[in-house]
C-alpha cells in the first residue's frame, strides 16, 4: 500500500466529477442536473443524496451518550442490548370473552404487555344499549359497559405483573376507573399497577374526534387523573402523548412530532394548574408515535423529540432527570397499508418496524397486513407480531444502542427535524399554545392540507405505492378476513347491562353518580376519578358515568372547516381531471345546477381523513360538497340529504359500519319517500362484502387505494343514470 | 302578498304536486322547489316563477329576521342556540344562508349542517345551504324566493345567515323584516373600524360572548348605545337596541327575541312592516329587471360571440369602454 492520500471530504469536488458522469446524456447542464438530485422531504427538509463528515462540523449533539441527556441517543444506557423493547400487540375483540382469550394467547407466545382496543361506544362514552350507537357496539374493539365486562376482559392476566395499555381518551374516568376495580378484586394493589392510559385528549379535537366533553371540563379531566395517579399509582403512566393519530390523519413527521410536543407542553401546564410540582408527574408522561415508510425521516423524528423533549422540561424547570426523558410507545402506520396485493404490507410493517425499532422506541404495535381491508384475523395478528419476534431474537439488531449514531445523514437529519418542529412549536405558543391552535381550527387545517396533498401527489402518480399506483395487478386474490357479527356482540351486551341493573343497589349507584356530578359542578369538592372509582365499584355503567359528568360539561360539538384547493393545484393539469371537469360542466347545463353529494359519517367512529379528503378533492373538481356533521345516525343524514336534495351520499366507513349502517341509510331514504338520491360508499370495505353492500342499495364502493379521480367519475355515472338528463 | 295575483299560466301535474306536497308543509318538496328556484336552467326559471307565483297567497306570514356578524362572532353557535330555542317555544324555523362567495373551479363546499349540529337533528328545523351561483345579485333572488316557499311550508320564523362579508349584508337587509348584527365584545374600541353602512341598516345589535369578561363587555355596549345615539335610526318608533349575549351558555336568548317580537309588533303596529315589504317587493322587482336584462343580453348570440374580443381590444386600449358597449348593446337593440 502507498501513503498516498485517499480523496476525503475536504475533495468534495472530486465527487461532483464523478459524479457528474452519471448525468443523462440528454442534460444540457449537468452541474444543474447534480443540484437537482435531492429529495425534498413532506415538510420541506432537503436530503442530498451524499452526506460526509464535514455535515457534522457545526451540530451541537452529534457526539452524546445514550442515557444522558439531551437524549438523543435513548432514554437508556444500554437499551435494546440488555432489555428489547416491550412487543405490545393493540388488540380487541368485540366481547371480552374473546379478547381475553387473544391475550392470554399472546402472552403465551412472545407477546409481553396487553394493549386493549375499545370499541366506538365505549369511546364515546354510550352503553351498548343506546340507540344511538345500534351500529357500532362491538365495532373496533371490544365493547365495555362496566366493571363486569372489565373482569372478563383481565380474567387470569394478572395485573399487578403484566403492563396494560389502554387506548381511551373520551371516556377515560369510567374505563380507568373499570381497570382499578378490576385489579381490586383481583386483590392487586393500585401502587402495584403498571400500565398507560392514553388520556391524550387534545389530539382528540384535532384528528380523532372520539371526544365527549369540550377541551376545557376535558383538560380538568386529564389534570384530574394526574393528581390521582401521582398519589396512588406511581408505576402507572397517566397520559400518552400521541403523535400517532396526527401523523395518520396526513401530518409530514415535522408537523406529527410538534404538534405533539406542543400537547405536552399543555399537559404539563395543567399538571402544574393543578397544583402540582413539575417533577411529581413528568417522569408519567409517555408518547406514542408512528412510523410511516419514510425510513430515515422516522427514525430522525424519534430521535429529534427525544432533544426536544429535554429542551421543553429543562424550560419547565424539572430537576429530575427522569421528568425530561421522552420514553414512547410505537406503532407502524396504519395508512401505509394497501388494500391491493395485501402481503405487500407484511414487507413495508417491517420496514416501519426496523425505523421504530432504531429510532429507540420502549414498546412497539406491529400493524397485521389486511387491516386495511378489516379488522386483524389470527394468522395476521400472528405474523405482525413475528415480525418483532424476528428482529429481536434473529438479527441481532438489538445487540447495539442507537446503530444510526454517527452517521453524517442521521446525525445531519435529526437536528433538521429537531428544528424545522421547533419552529413550529414557537408558531403555536405565538398563538396561545396548542389549545388555542385546536380550538381555532388552525392545526387541523394544517393535517388536512398535508392529507390533501398527499393524496393528490398519489393520485397523479407523483408519489408511488406499489400495488397501487404502480405495478398493479390484474387480478386480486381474496384474502381471508375476520368477520364480526355486531348484532350477536350488542344482544349479549345488552343483556348483562339488564343483568348488572337488576341486581347492583341502584339506590347507591344513583348517590354515587350524584356526588360525581356534584364534583364536576364544584372542583373543589373532590377529585373526578376518585368519584369515579367509588360509583363504578357499586356497579355504575359507563353509560352512566359519562351521563353523570355530561349534565355539567355538556357534550362537544365541533366546528367542521374544510380547506380548498390543495388537491386541485397538483392535478388540474391532467387531462382526465379536465375531462371530469368537462363532465361536470355538461350536467350542469343539463341539470341547471352543479352534482351535489353529501359526505356522510355515520356511527360514532371518528377517522375523518378519507372523507374531508374527498370532500375537498371533488369539491376542487367542481361538485357540491354537503359536508355531514360528525356521528350521524342514518336516520338523520337521510333527513339532511333530502333537505339539502343532494343527488347522492357518500358514506364513509373505516370501522366495519358498512354492513348495518348503509342498509339503514339505504331504508331511511326509502322510508322518506327519496330513495332516488343514490348511495355510494367508501372505505375499509372487505372485497367480500361488496356484493353485500350492493345489495343493500349502494350504487359504487371504494375501498382503500381508489383514485380520487376515479371515484368522482364513477360518482357522476351513477348520478348521471340516477338523473337523466330531461 | 296579494292573493289576486297572477301569472295568467297554469302548473304542468308534476309542479302542481310538488305545490300540493310542500304546502302540506312536507321536507321533500320544499326541498325540491328550493332546488328549482337555485336553477340555472331556462326552463327551470319559467317554471320556479309559476310555482313561486301559485305559492305566493300562502306566504307573508314569518317574521323575517336576518343576521349578520363578522367570523368569529360566534353566529353559527348562536343560530343553534336560538334555533332551539324558538322550537322550545312551538316555532318551526327554516334557516338560510347567503354565501356570495364563488370559487374557481365552480364547487362548493357546503358546511352550515356540521356548524348547527344539535340544530338539524329537529324535525321542526330546516336547514338549507346554497352553493355560490356567482353574482351576488341573482344568489339575492333565489334566496328570497326560497324564503317564501319555506313560508308556504308553515315555518314561522326564517333566518337568513351572511355568510360572507361586506356588500352581503346589504342585500339580505334588503329582503327581511328585521336585520341583526352580532358583534364581539372586544370591537367596542374599534366601533370606527366597522363599515358604517352595516351600523346604518342593523335594527338591534347583539354583543356575544359576554361572559368572557363581564366588564368589558359592560363597556361595549354602553359605547353602542351611544355610537347608535348618534345614527339616523332605521325608523323613527325604533331605538336600536343593543343587547348582550353568551350564545354557549345560552344567556340573552330571550331578550334577543323578545326585541324582535317588539319590533315586529311595532312596525306591524305602525304599518311600517307593510311599507317595508312593498318597498322590498318593488326593489325585488327593479333587481329582477337587471337581472333578466343582463341575461337577455349575455344571451345573444352575437354578444356571446363578439364579447372576448371587444373586451381584449378595450384592455389592450384599441377602443374606448363607451364605443364598445355602444357597439355590442346595438346587437340587442337591434333585435327588439
Amino acid at each position: 500500500m502507498s501513503n498516498e492520500k485517499l480523496p476525503d471530504s475536504s475533495n468534495l469536488d472530486q465527487w461532483k466529477q464523478a459524479a457528474l458522469k452519471s448525468a443523462p446524456k440528454t442534460s444540457t447542464d449537468p452541474a444543474k442536473w447534480l443540484e437537482g438530485v435531492k429529495w425534498v422531504t413532506p415538510e420541506g427538509l432537503e436530503v442530498k443524496p451524499l452526506y460526509t463528515k464535514k455535515d457534522l462540523e457545526n451540530l451541537e449533539f452529534s457526539d452524546t451518550l445514550p442515557g444522558f441527556p439531551p437524549y438523543v441517543r435513548g432514554p437508556q444506557a444500554t437499551m435494546y442490548s440488555v432489555r428489547p423493547w416491550t412487543i405490545r400487540q393493540y388488540a380487541g375483540f368485540s366481547t371480552a370473552e374473546a379478547s381475553n382469550a387473544f391475550y392470554r394467547k399472546v402472552l403465551s407466545t412472545g407477546g409481553q404487555g396487553v394493549s386493549v382496543a375499545f370499541d366506538l361506544a365505549t369511546h364515546r362514552g354510550y352503553d351498548s344499549d343506546n340507540p344511538r350507537v345500534v351500529g357500532d357496539v362491538g365495532k373496533a374493539g371490544v365493547a365495555i359497559d362496566s366493571v363486569e365486562d372489565m373482569k372478563i376482559l383481565f380474567n387470569e392476566i394478572p395485573l399487578g405483573k403484566i403492563s396494560v395499555s389502554m387506548t381511551m381518551n373520551g371516556a377515560v374516568l369510567p374505563i380507568l376507573a373499570g381497570y382499578i376495580i378490576a385489579a381490586e378484586e383481583q386483590g392487586v394493589e393500585q401502587k402495584d399497577l403498571n400500565g398507560t392510559i392514553q388520556n391524550d385528549i387534545l389530539k382528540e379535537f384535532m384528528v380523532r374526534n372520539t371526544y365527549i366533553y369540550p377541551p376545557s371540563p376535558s383538560m380538568r379531566i386529564v389534570g384530574d387523573i394526574f393528581r390521582y395517579t401521582a398519589k396512588n399509582m406511581p408505576r402507572f403512566n397517566s397520559i400518552s402523548i400521541s403523535g400517532y393519530h396526527i401523523s395518520e390523519a396526513g401530518a409530514s413527521q415535522a408537523l406529527e412530532l410538534a404538534f405533539t410536543l406542543a400537547d405536552g407542553i399543555e399537559y404539563v401546564k395543567t399538571g402544574i394548574a393543578s397544583g402540582m410540582d413539575v417533577d411529581d408527574f413528568a417522569g408519567r408522561l409517555s408518547f406514542f408515535w408512528a412510523t410511516g415508510i419514510n425510513f430515515y425521516l422516522e427514525i430522525a423524528k424519534m430521535r429529534a423529540a427525544r432533544l426536544l423533549w429535554h429542551r421543553i422540561m429543562t424550560n419547565f424547570g424539572a430537576k429530575k432527570e427522569k421528568s425530561k426523558m421522552l420514553r414512547t410507545h410505537t406503532q407502524t402506520s396504519g395508512w401505509s397499508l394497501t388494500e391491493q396485493d395485501p402481503y405487500n404490507n407484511v414487507i413495508r410493517t417491517t420496514i416501519e418496524a426496523l425505523s421504530a425499532v432504531f429510532g429507540g422506541t420502549q414498546s412497539l404495535h406491529t400493524n397485521s397486513f389486511d387491516e386495511a381491508i378489516a379488522l386483524p384475523s389470527d394468522t395476521s395478528s400472528r405474523i405482525a407480531r413475528n415480525t418483532q419476534v424476528i428482529i429481536q431474537e434473529e438479527t441481532h439488531i438489538c445487540s447495539v444502542v442507537d446503530p444510526w449514531a454517527g452517521s453524517y445523514l442521521m446525525e445531519t437529519l435529526t437536528q433538521q427535524m429537531a428544528d424545522k418542529a421547533w419552529s413550529i412549536i414557537e408558531e403555536v405558543q405565538t398563538m396561545g399554545g396548542m389549545v388555542k391552535a385546536i380550538e381555532s381550527g388552525w392545526a387541523k387545517m394544517q393535517v388536512e392540507s398535508c392529507a390533501a396533498e398527499t393524496q393528490a401527489l398519489i393520485d397523479s402518480g407523483k408519489k408511488v405505492i406499489v400495488g397501487v399506483n404502480k405495478y398493479r395487478l390484474p387480478k386480486e386474490d381474496l384474502v381471508d378476513i375476520l368477520e364480526v357479527d355486531n348484532n350477536a356482540v350488542r344482544i349479549s351486551q345488552v343483556a348483562r347491562l339488564d343483568k348488572i341493573r337488576a341486581t347492583r343497589d341502584s339506590k347507591a349507584v344513583q348517590e354515587a353518580l350524584d356526588a360525581l356530578t356534584a364534583v364536576a359542578e364544584d372542583p373543589s369538592k373532590g377529585n373526578l376519578l376518585d368519584m369515579t372509582i367509588k360509583a363504578v365499584r357499586l356497579r355504575a355503567t359507563v353509560g352512566e358515568v359519562s351521563d353523570a359528568l355530561e349534565k355539567v360539561f355538556g357534550r362537544y360539538r365541533a366546528t367542521n372547516q374544510t380547506i380548498s384547493g390543495v388537491y386541485g393545484a397538483i392535478v388540474e393539469t391532467q387531462e382526465s381531471w379536465k375531462a371530469i371537469q368537462a363532465d361536470i360542466k355538461k350536467f350542469e347545463e343539463a341539470h341547471g345546477r352543479r352534482p351535489r353529494l353529501m359526505v356522510a359519517k355515520l356511527g360514532q367512529d371518528g377517522h375523518d381523513r378519507g372523507s374531508k379528503v374527498v370532500a375537498t378533492a371533488l369539491a376542487d373538481l367542481g361538485f357540491d360538497i354537503d359536508v355531514g356533521p360528525m356521528f350521524q345516525t342514518p336516520e338523520e343524514a337521510a333527513r339532511l340529504a333530502i333537505e339539502n336534495d343532494v343527488h347522492a351520499i357518500g358514506c364513509s366507513s373505516l370501522a366495519a359500519g358498512h354492513k348495518t349502517l348503509v342498509p339503514q341509510l339505504v331504508e331511511a331514504l326509502k322510508k322518506q319517500g327519496s330513495d332516488d338520491i343514490i348511495v355510494v360508499v367508501g372505505g375499509v370495505i372487505p372485497p367480500q362484502d361488496y356484493d353485500a353492500v350492493f345489495a343493500a342499495g349502494a350504487k359504487a364502493v371504494f375501498g382503500p387505494g381508489t383514485r380520487i379521480e376515479d371515484a368522482a367519475k364513477k360518482v357522476l355515472e351513477e348520478i348521471n343514470k340516477a338523473f337523466p338528463a330531461k | 302578498m296579494d292573493a289576486k295575483l297572477s301569472t295568467g299560466d297554469t302548473l304542468s301535474a308534476e309542479d302542481q304536486e310538488l305545490v300540493d306536497g310542500l304546502l302540506a308543509g312536507k321536507r321533500r318538496p320544499l326541498a325540491k322547489t328550493i332546488t328549482l328556484i337555485e336553477s340555472t336552467l331556462l326552463a327551470h326559471q319559467q317554471r320556479a316563477r309559476k310555482v313561486v307565483a301559485s305559492i305566493l297567497p300562502h306566504t307573508g306570514r314569518a317574521i323575517r329576521v336576518g343576521i349578520s356578524g363578522v367570523p368569529g362572532a360566534g353566529k353559527s353557535t348562536f343560530i343553534e342556540v336560538l334555533g332551539i330555542w324558538l322550537i322550545e317555544h312551538g316555532h318551526k324555523l327554516a334557516i338560510l344562508a347567503v354565501d356570495p362567495s364563488s370559487s374557481l373551479s365552480g364547487g362548493s363546499i357546503l358546511g352550515d349542517k356540521t356548524r348547527m349540529e344539535m340544530l338539524c337533528q329537529h324535525e321542526e328545523a330546516f336547514i338549507r345551504p346554497s352553493p355560490s351561483a356567482g353574482s351576488l345579485g341573482g344568489v339575492a333572488a333565489k334566496t328570497r324566493e326560497a324564503m317564501l316557499a319555506c313560508e308556504a311550508a308553515g315555518y314561522d320564523v326564517i333566518l337568513v345567515e351572511t355568510v360572507g362579508v361586506g356588500q352581503s349584508e346589504t342585500t339580505v337587509a334588503g329582503m327581511v323584516d328585521m336585520f341583526t348584527l352580532l358583534q364581539l365584545p372586544n370591537q367596542g374600541d374599534e366601533l370606527q373600524a366597522i363599515k358604517k353602512g352595516i351600523v346604518e341598516i342593523a335594527d338591534l345589535v347583539a354583543i356575544n360572548k359576554v361572559d368572557l369578561n363581564p366588564h368589558h363587555a359592560a363597556v361595549c355596549i354602553a359605547q353602542w348605545k351611544q355610537a347608535l345615539h348618534m345614527l339616523r335610526p332605521t325608523s323613527p318608533n325604533w331605538t336600536v337596541p343593543v343587547v348582550g349575549l353568551s350564545a354557549l351558555n345560552r344567556i340573552g336568548v330571550d331578550e334577543f327575541w323578545g326585541a324582535i317580537e317588539k319590533f315586529h309588533e311595532t312596525m306591524t303596529k305602525t304599518g311600517e312592516l307593510e311599507q317595508k315589504r312593498r318597498n322590498q317587493a318593488l326593489a325585488w322587482m327593479w333587481s329582477m329587471i337587471e337581472g333578466g336584462l343582463k341575461q337577455f343580453f349575455r344571451n345573444d348570440p352575437r354578444v356571446e360571440a363578439e364579447l372576448p374580443k371587444v373586451a381584449q381590444q378595450v384592455s389592450q386600449g384599441q377602443i374606448t369602454p363607451g364605443a364598445a358597449s355602444e357597439k355590442l348593446l346595438d346587437y340587442v337593440r337591434q333585435k327588439s
